[in-house]
């Protein structure tokens, strides 16, 4: 069943979407993924990982009504 | 102990020296490790870097610090803290935008340990930067 997420874009993906965040209706992380590339074409060439609710996703994951997800390209600090 | 911040702007002179001279209370620690980052000036296509402008994900950067702290002080036994600040927004070429400090007691832990909190920083925490030229 989909639920109502927010998402939010860090670094590049900021840039290739035009938004700090939304809210997007989705069932898991995968058609997340899915949807928001062919929303934003220019995602596709940012290798980005997820965080749900701040935590680094290492695989797919089922999304519930006021999860955050975060769209973070390859970490550049230090 | 847990020390770490996310602030903005530089990190200067000024708060390099409190953040140092906040480890002295524990005469304990005979051992301090230091790791100062600072913007390079680098040259791309003929342009060169003026400054850099950090974002991070801060709810979450904040709780990674808090686990890479967590992680350094169980795998140093010797490791008494650990201090960790890095910028946000804009910092000039030759400023300071991270600093790393471990203490504790003796020099073997506090070298071993600095490194290991550098390399997990660099690989955990959500920063981003942008180039200003």
């Amino acid at each position: 069943m989909k639920a109502e997420v927010r998402v939010l874009y860090f670094g590049a993906a900021q840039e290739a979407t035009g938004k700090s965040e939304e809210t997007i209706m989705a069932a898991d992380t995968a058609s997340l993924r899915n949807q928001l590339i062919s929303r934003y074409p220019a995602l596709k060439q940012i290798p980005f990982r997820m965080a749900l609710n701040r935590t680094l996703l290492k695989g797919d994951s089922g999304l519930q009504k006021s999860d955050t997800i975060a769209i973070m390209p390859p970490f550049q600090g230090g | 102990m847990k020390n770490s911040c996310l602030i903005k702007g530089p990190i200067t002179p000024v708060l390099i020296s409190e953040l140092m001279a906040s480890g002295n209370d524990d005469a304990g620690a005979g051992a301090v490790s230091i790791f100062i980052g600072r913007v390079r000036d680098d040259e791309t296509d003929g342009k060169r870097v003026t400054a850099i402008e950090y974002s991070a994900y801060e709810e979450m950067a904040v709780k990674e610090v808090e686990e890479v702290i967590t992680t350094v002080r169980s795998a140093f036994s010797d490791v008494r803290s650990v201090f960790i600040v890095h910028s946000l927004g804009v910092v000039m070429a030759g400023e300071a935008s991270l600093f790393i400090m471990v203490t504790s007691g003796h020099r073997d832990h506090a070298t071993r340990a600095c490194r290991h909190t550098l390399e997990m920083v660099k690989e955990r925490l959500p920063v981003w930067k942008k180039e200003l030229y």
